[in-house]
């Protein structure tokens, strides 16, 4: 009989003991934020479907103080999640090379990021040419 | 015991011993291997070899200019014949391991690329960046693994070789997880257990380099070959003596003392050059500039660091970041992480430290010891090639010329005999067995192996150094006596059994002190200097000069069981190139054109 | 004369024969500022308690062995001071998510055997003899590859993979790394057959991205890279399989 004895540590709470899964965790979770808010997308499908009335009452309901509060953090959790999720991107990847040289991940991520911020922007002013 | 019955048992997994398994594997697929190592094969000290494998490249380049440039480093003390052999079979193993996936680096064009380095007349050290050694090593550590007749004994720790009917028959070894012991019966035994470093205090070696496979075939009656030639390699780290690899020369690194003044133009390696010249000044062999430190030192020329010590400056900084980053990568991190230093900015103390073993175990060109069915290869062993001084980047070579020759030998000789009694050896082993564990479980000593070992370690650097007198190896011979004779009353902190390293350390320790004895008596021995072996003493200073007429030959060290070595002389073969005096530089130069002109 | 250093070191100790669990163990170090971690390890051993074990070799990260938790983060003993640590404590533990042997060793059995599965060697695409010469590359096809052969099978990664820490069957970073260089590499035409293990249930799909293996990578070898790229290529080899019998993606 062999006199080994390997000892198996727990994995019960491992993502609190490093800062570095502690912010893995939080980004992961901003999924949830998207999520919710399309779920309220959806909400505004269905009313839609069902008539004027039902549905100027769903836009008055995202008029309320609560739902703007409710919409800033999940804008907020959406930002964090586009820019955690480009971040992650240059691994995704197969290198790209520019000139002869591997484009490094910051500027991957970067370009990612301006091209985002870019598509929002015009996407808002479309809106509020419409709206107007 | 654990049993096991192999036709070839390969100790060491280093790129000697892989590429050993993987020669007797090809040689018949129905031959049982046992490859057995103390550490899992990548850890193995082949890893750490940075710069290069010589081989015949260039057009411009021929084997008889590799055989003379290895025969005349080795101060003519290499057995000719084998080197012929080793200039010859050296491109086909280099590019048997591009085959097999080893990322050299490459010229524009695609093709293997090479580079300069120390001693050599024309660039033929093929590289993979700086870190030669550790793409060697895991190439053949990757291939072995297509071979399923190669059975590995990882983290099995070799106490003993087993011996009967005047051959050997197998090896016993503590499987180091539980600690158990294992007998592995073999008709042929390849040791490939590397150098012996580690008995020395600052050198560039990992701490598995002590020496095993020595001892073992050594306390076997197998004669330790030319131990006294201890290889100093010019740039190491001071303190820890990590290697700054020669190819930082070769790609156009300077040395230069307290005054920047580029110092091996005063010791025969002139005149200065401002490209990199094979075998002129910072390309010259590393026993020439390892001396020329010592020689600067005591002029007080040397750099005196008050944390370091006494430096030398490596100048790097002309070659540019660039540069360094593509070529050197490994030894640009290495001067960041370990000493704060950017070297595209400032100049990286350096000194000499011990880095490798030209002596070892004797072997015939066939790799084959005295003992029938043992073999060794690699810096364990001694086959002729680098006789007093080795040539930087012959070394990655002969582990692939020497493995593949030895596995074939060994495989040819298992399938020539039978295999041994498995009962009278089982009796042998537990005879073994009982003896390393009476190391463990002793109790009332006193002494701490580690206190042992650094002593060891100490009596070394001051009696077998770069120069020797009579006194200080003398005053060593007498240390590592009473050091020999405190090792009997050593106390273990830890009796377990699984993972004991203590204990093995102790065993280590032992063999260590069998190889050190070696190398002091065969120093004290040898009435001469040649290659890494310079006195300062004799009659009239007699043996600061070279020898030919007494001293042209190999010393032999011979066990005596409970006292120092018994040491002999034998003949060195000598064929095509007759000794001369050994000149590099300009001088050097000279020497060749003269030699050609009276060879027509 | 400046006043002799003291570092505490805070190390788990385990001894599979005496010990039920782990404990932590202090001692106090005298050290000077060139001192690494692994040193601090050996002067434990050799003046005050000779059974604390841990491997070790090289001392230069490249052998891989001294791989342990300092203070909760994979690093190479080795190259990791004792200077950047002091006045505070430092902790060190074996690496994370293997099943530790004794005191700083860990079980790797299982590294090594899943390196060993993915056929980690050359599978030429077209046979050549010695005679011929080195297969020709060029630096655009040496640059695929080489960045993945730097790996030091130090297995930090797999310590700082939750994935692996949850579920030990999962192939893990390095392995993948490894089956990357040869996928990557121009002179292997084995990519197709590796691909059953990359797409298999123990394969890259257990990759959640968390990409703390590349941060934690001494030799900048990027195993998340390998890891997740190979998620693509698993799931064109799946959609190319309906396409054709025959299946196939590079």
């Amino acid at each position: 009989m062999s006199k080994r004895k390997p000892y198996v540590r727990s994995m019960d709470g491992w993502w609190k003991k490093n800062p570095y899964f502690v912010e893995y965790m939080i980004h992961e979770s901003t999924a949830l934020f998207v999520a919710a808010y399309a779920f309220i997308l959806l909400v505004g499908v269905v009313r839609l479907g069902q008539g004027e009335a039902a549905w100027n009452t769903w836009l008055e309901a995202l008029k309320s103080p609560l739902s703007i509060v409710c919409h800033l953090v999940l804008l907020a959790g959406a930002i964090y999640h586009t820019y955690s999720w480009f971040k992650i991107l240059p691994i995704t990847m197969p290198p790209v090379i520019v000139g002869g040289k591997k484009l490094a991940p910051e500027v991957l991520t970067g370009s990612a990021l301006v091209v985002a911020v870019a598509a929002g922007l015009a996407l808002l002013g479309l809106v509020w040419r419409i709206a107007l | 015991m654990e049993i096991f019955k192999a036709d070839v048992v390969i100790v060491g997994g280093g790129g000697a011993g892989l590429r050993a398994a993987i020669a007797v594997a090809e040689s018949d697929p129905k031959l049982k291997i046992a490859l057995v190592s103390k550490v899992y094969p990548m850890r193995s000290h082949t890893v750490a070899a940075e710069g290069g494998a010589a081989g015949v490249k260039k057009p411009t380049d021929s084997l008889d200019y590799h055989f003379h440039d290895t025969v005349g480093g080795g101060d003519w003390l290499c057995e000719q014949d084998v080197v012929e052999y080793f200039v010859k079979q050296a491109p086909v193993e280099l590019t048997q391991l591009e085959h097999w996936g080893c990322p050299w680096s490459r010229t524009e064009d695609g093709h293997v690329n090479v580079r300069a380095f120390g001693g050599m007349k024309i660039e033929r050290t093929w590289f993979a960046a700086d870190k030669s050694g550790f793409h060697i090593l895991h190439t053949l550590f990757q291939t072995s693994i297509k071979y399923p007749s190669i059975k590995r004994f990882d983290e099995y720790f070799c106490v003993d070789l087993l011996e009967e009917d005047g051959r050997v028959q197998g090896v016993v070894a503590i499987e180091m997880g539980t600690g158990k012991f294992t007998m592995i019966e073999g008709k042929s035994v390849i040791i490939a257990t590397g150098g012996a470093g580690r008995v020395f205090r600052e050198s560039t070696l990992g701490g598995i380099v002590t020496g095993d496979g020595m001892a073992l075939a050594f306390r076997h009656g197998v004669a330790l070959r030319d131990m006294e030639f201890v290889q100093y390699h010019p740039t190491c780290m001071p303190i820890t003596g990590l290697l700054f690899t020669e190819a930082c020369r070769g790609e156009g690194g300077y040395l230069v003392n307290k005054d920047g003044y580029r110092y091996l133009q005063d010791y025969g390696l002139g005149p200065l050059q401002d490209k990199p010249k094979n075998k002129y000044m910072e390309l010259g062999p590393r026993d020439r500039l390892s001396q020329a430190f010592w020689y600067e030192k005591q002029k007080g020329r040397t750099i005196e660091h008050p944390v370091l010590g006494s430096v030398v400056h490596l100048d790097l900084r002309h070659l540019g970041e660039a540069y360094l980053r593509e070529r050197l990568p490994l030894i640009y991190e290495m001067a960041e992480t370990f000493m704060g230093i950017d070297p595209a900015k400032d100049m990286i103390p350096v000194r000499a430290g011990v880095h490798y073993t030209m002596g070892g175990i004797k072997v015939d060109g066939k790799c084959a010891a005295s003992l029938p069915g043992l073999y060794a290869i690699g810096e364990c062993s001694s086959v002729g090639i680098h006789g007093a001084n080795r040539l930087g980047s012959n070394s990655l070579t002969e582990i692939v010329v020497f493995g593949k020759l030895a596995g074939d030998e060994a495989a040819k000789h298992a399938k020539s005999v039978a295999p041994g009694n498995s009962a009278s050896l089982l009796k042998q082993a537990q005879a073994i067995e009982e003896r390393i564990m009476a190391l463990k479980t002793k109790t009332g000593g006193t002494e701490r192996i580690s206190v042992i070992r650094k002593e060891m370690a100490q009596s070394m650097e001051d009696g077998c150094g770069i120069f020797r007198t009579e006194s200080t190896m003398q005053a060593t011979c007498d240390k590592l006596a009473e050091l020999r004779e405190r090792f009997k009353n050593i106390n273990l902190d830890d009796k377990s059994s699984v993972w004991n390293t203590d204990w093995l350390m102790a065993v280590e320790l032992d063999y260590q002190l069998d190889v050190a004895q070696t190398m002091a008596h065969s120093a004290i021995n040898r009435r001469e200097s040649r290659g890494a072996h310079q006195r300062l003493d004799g009659p009239n200073e007699a043996y600061k000069q070279r020898d030919d007429v007494n001293f042209l030959k190999h010393s032999e060290a011979y066990y005596v069981p409970g006292g120092a070595p018994r040491i002999a002389l034998g003949d060195v073969k000598i064929t095509k190139s007759q000794p001369e005096v050994r000149a590099y530089g300009a001088a050097g130069e000279k020497a060749d054109a003269e030699r050609k002109a009276s060879h027509v | 004369m400046s006043e002799q250093k003291i570092i505490e070191i805070e190390v788990l100790r385990y001894k599979p024969e005496s010990d039920e669990a782990p404990h932590s163990e202090v001692y106090k170090v005298p050290f000077t500022d060139d001192m690494s971690v692994l040193q601090g390890a050996q002067y434990i051993k050799d003046n005050f308690d000779g059974s604390l074990t841990f491997r070790w070799s090289c001392r230069m990260a490249i052998c891989g062995s001294c791989g342990m938790m300092i203070n909760g983060i994979p690093k190479l003993s080795c190259e990791t001071f004792l200077r950047d640590y002091y006045p505070n404590r430092i902790s060190i533990e074996a690496l994370a998510h293997f099943p530790i042997e004794k005191d700083l060793v860990v079980d790797l059995s299982g590294f090594i055997e899943k390196l060993e599965s993915i056929q980690p060697y050359i599978i030429p695409k077209e046979p050549r003899t010695i005679e011929q010469g080195e297969y020709i590359q060029s630096p655009e096809e040496f640059n695929r590859y080489i960045q993945f052969t730097s790996c030091i099978n130090c297995t930090l990664c797999y310590a700082a993979c939750p994935q692996f820490g949850l579920n030990p069957d999962f192939i893990g970073p390095g392995a993948m790394a490894l089956l990357h260089r040869y996928n990557m590499d121009s002179r292997d035409g084995a990519a197709e057959q590796r691909m059953e293990l990359v797409a298999s249930e123990e394969g890259v799909y257990n990759c959640s991205a968390v990409g703390y293996c590349s941060e934690v990578c001494p030799k900048h070898v990027d195993p998340a890279s390998a890891v997740n790229i190979n998620k693509a290529n698993a799931a064109k080899d799946y959609f190319l399989r309906f396409l054709s019998p025959k299946g196939g993606s590079k």
